[in-house]
């Protein structure tokens, strides 16, 4: 009896620790075996957003994204003696050369990588589609590919500085810098999606099992203001420019002076977006919004608007104070020629780009409605241009500002500005008076529509009759003044020339200038408003011998491209 | 010897009728052999789905490469080269007539 009843009590003891141990797995762990379960059949599967295309005005791709993969391989599936002859043959394709000692170094590479004590290593990160193909023909065994994405620039290392570069960031995702890449990213970016379905033992999908689906949201896509046509003449103008005058740096924008629309933006020295890490990070920057500088003479076309549109000044208004320099607070104002003219008119002044007339016209308008006009073009402040390096220099405080400085600033010495201000504040004198925010982007797209960025007006700065005078006066400089020999006859083209000492330690250095040129054509009806600048030109440091031949051959071609035939 | 059968009245019969659940089982059996069947049909098309996806996706791959090589060929700068090999130049005057 007592036999059986040990007997019986170890059954019951076998059967409760196996009820209990049951009830374990089944109740308390139901949770985490069913999500374990759930792992092994059911697949996440990520479904990357393509980056949006920019694009020209005309619809043509200025940039887009390209497929491309990454190359991995499985270092636990490859044999060892294998690696060598795997790691030559990729080498071989890697390289895209039969024989050269580089094949070699790369070949090392990928034998040390595939010898890791890892489940998976990345070979290369980005390879093109036929190099992808030309390894699939080798039917590898552990070698495999991701596909990833770079981006495409048909038109080359043309617009860099527009466009900004595509890089990563600190976690490895793609992000845009500078340009319209960077001030745009998130627009461009887009989401990715997910889906999550069941799959079976063979990693095939049961079409009546469980499915998920979070829908990738491709980036959105940019139309620009930009003009394919007017980029690759100024482009080509600015490049022939650079090496005719000698120049360190040199930048031509160029806009639409009714809508504020970017018509297109170069600069030099420039970089290859595609290779921007070859480059160094200086060049990255877009000096047409991020570069300051002493306007020089061409400043001298505002501060004439601003005494003609506050009643102070007229065209005909005669200069008492031009027959010879002009001494301020210890300083002597001299003209760039040392040519003076008594009694010269104001539009004399403009046209022989005479500084003692200046300081008179800045004298009648006063330090106080002088400082509100700089701030009324939008100096001092960011233009709100949408590119992601925009800076804006600072204008020293009203009160702060002495006679002298003053009469400086009234041919555009000792005050600082950016291209796009100086070329935005121009546009106004060009549209009658309106100061206009200057947009890059005209229209952003989706899957369900488009955006389209209307032309915004920032303030009216003059009235239309002082930008009709103001017009007439460039138009005289044109046509009489230092540049005349170098203008396409037959157009009225209004324009000023600027020739700016480039502060050094403290001084000027009359060797070395800011030569640019800025104006809007036809005079009568403005297609595009121009600034062309030179950086330390050596061939000449007359803004009127390099950067006005620079504008009239754009011009020239402009008007063809316009189809505007000569009204004289 | 004349049997009488005792009279009782008739049992209300509670419940379901033998041949009506009978029916039931049955119907569900069919049921059941009818999703074996579906399901048997459909799970091959598993991998059917997986290739066209595979397909869609080296075709959309394609095309973008395709787009890309259009736009590298109708850039300005390999017109303007193009154009240079075959023998064009910059006009050199206009005369516009009126």
């Amino acid at each position: 009896m007592r036999r059986i009843f040990w007997i019986k009590s170890v059954f019951l003891l076998f059967f409760c620790s196996l009820i209990i141990r049951l009830f374990y797995w089944q109740v308390v762990r139901a949770e985490f075996l069913q999500s374990q379960a759930e792992n092994q059949y059911f697949t996440n599967t990520k479904i990357d957003a393509a980056r949006g295309d920019i694009l020209f005005s005309d619809g043509f791709i200025l940039a887009s994204s390209n497929p491309a993969f990454s190359l991995y391989g499985l270092p636990k599936v490859i044999a060892p003696d294998e690696r060598q002859k795997i790691s030559y043959s990729l080498a071989k394709i890697l390289s895209g050369l039969e024989e050269d000692p580089e094949i070699d170094t790369l070949a090392k590479d990928l034998i040390t990588k595939l010898s890791q004590n890892l489940f998976w290593v990345q070979l290369k990160k980005i390879i093109s589609t036929e190099q992808k193909k030309q390894i699939e023909d080798l039917n590898l065994s552990g070698i495999g590919f991701e596909q990833r994405s770079t981006r495409f620039y048909p038109e080359g290392s043309s617009s860099a500085h527009l466009l900004g570069f595509l890089g990563s960031d600190a976690k490895g995702a793609s992000k845009g810098y500078f340009g319209v890449e960077g001030y745009y990213d998130g627009e461009l970016r887009g989401m990715s999606g997910l889906i999550r379905n069941e799959r079976d033992a063979l990693g095939l999908p049961i079409l009546i099992g469980n499915f998920f689906e979070n829908e990738a949201k491709n980036g959105k896509d940019l139309m620009l203001n930009v003009d394919r046509s007017i980029q690759f003449i100024i482009e080509r103008e600015l490049k022939l420019g650079m090496e005719s005058y000698g120049a360190k740096a040199g930048s031509v924008v160029v806009m639409d002076p009714k809508t504020g629309g970017i018509l297109a933006v170069a600069a030099f020295p420039s970089y290859d977006p595609v290779k921007y890490f070859d480059y160094p990070r200086e060049y990255y920057k877009n000096p047409v919004v991020a570069d300051q500088y002493e306007p020089g003479s061409t400043f001298k076309v505002l501060v004439m608007a601003a005494g003609v549109n506050e009643d102070v000044v007229e065209p005909d208004t005669r200069c008492d104070k031009c027959s010879g320099p002009i001494s301020i607070g210890g300083f002597t104002i001299r003209t760039w020629n040392n040519k003076y003219y008594p009694d010269t008119s104001l539009k004399d002044v403009i046209i022989h780009s005479d500084n003692t007339g200046m300081v008179f016209t800045a004298q009648k308008l006063g330090i106080d409605k002088f400082y509100s006009y700089i701030e009324n073009f939008g100096f001092g402040e960011p233009s709100d241009i949408d590119l992601q390096d925009e800076s804006s220099p600072d204008i020293r405080p009203k009160n702060s500002w002495k006679e002298i400085d003053l009469a400086t600033a009234s041919f555009g010495q000792g005050i600082a500005v950016t291209p796009i201000q100086m070329v935005r504040a121009v546009a106004a004198i060009a549209n009658g008076g309106n100061l206009m925010e200057p947009h890059v982007v005209k229209e952003i797209r989706d899957e369900r529509g488009s955006f389209r960025v209307e032309p915004k007006v920032v303030r009216q700065v003059l009235k239309d009759s002082t930008a009709q005078m103001i017009k007439e006066m460039m138009v005289a400089a044109v046509e009489e003044g230092e540049a005349r020999v170098f203008r396409p006859k037959g157009f009225r083209i209004a324009g000023k020339t600027g020739t700016a000492q480039i502060p050094v330690a403290g001084h000027y250095d009359s060797t070395k200038t800011i030569a640019s040129f800025v104006g809007f054509a036809p005079a009568d009806d403005p297609k595009f408003v121009m600034l062309v600048r030179y950086d330390e030109p050596s061939s000449s440091i007359f803004g009127s011998e390099t950067a006005a031949p620079t504008f009239f051959n754009i011009a020239k071609q402009l008007f063809i491209y316009y189809k505007i035939a000569p009204s004289e | 010897m004349t049997i009488i059968k005792k009279f009782e009245p008739e049992e209300i019969k509670k419940g379901f009728s033998k041949k009506y659940i009978s029916a039931v089982v049955a119907g569900f059996f069919i049921l059941m052999l009818a999703e074996i069947w579906a399901s048997n049909s459909v799970v091959a098309y598993g991998e059917k789905l997986e290739k066209l996806s595979s397909i869609t996706k080296t075709l959309s791959l394609e095309n973008q490469i395709l787009e890309n090589e259009i736009a590298r060929q109708v850039s300005l700068n390999r017109v303007a080269s193009k154009s240079g090999e075959l023998g064009f130049s910059q006009a050199e005057s206009i005369q516009y007539i009126r």
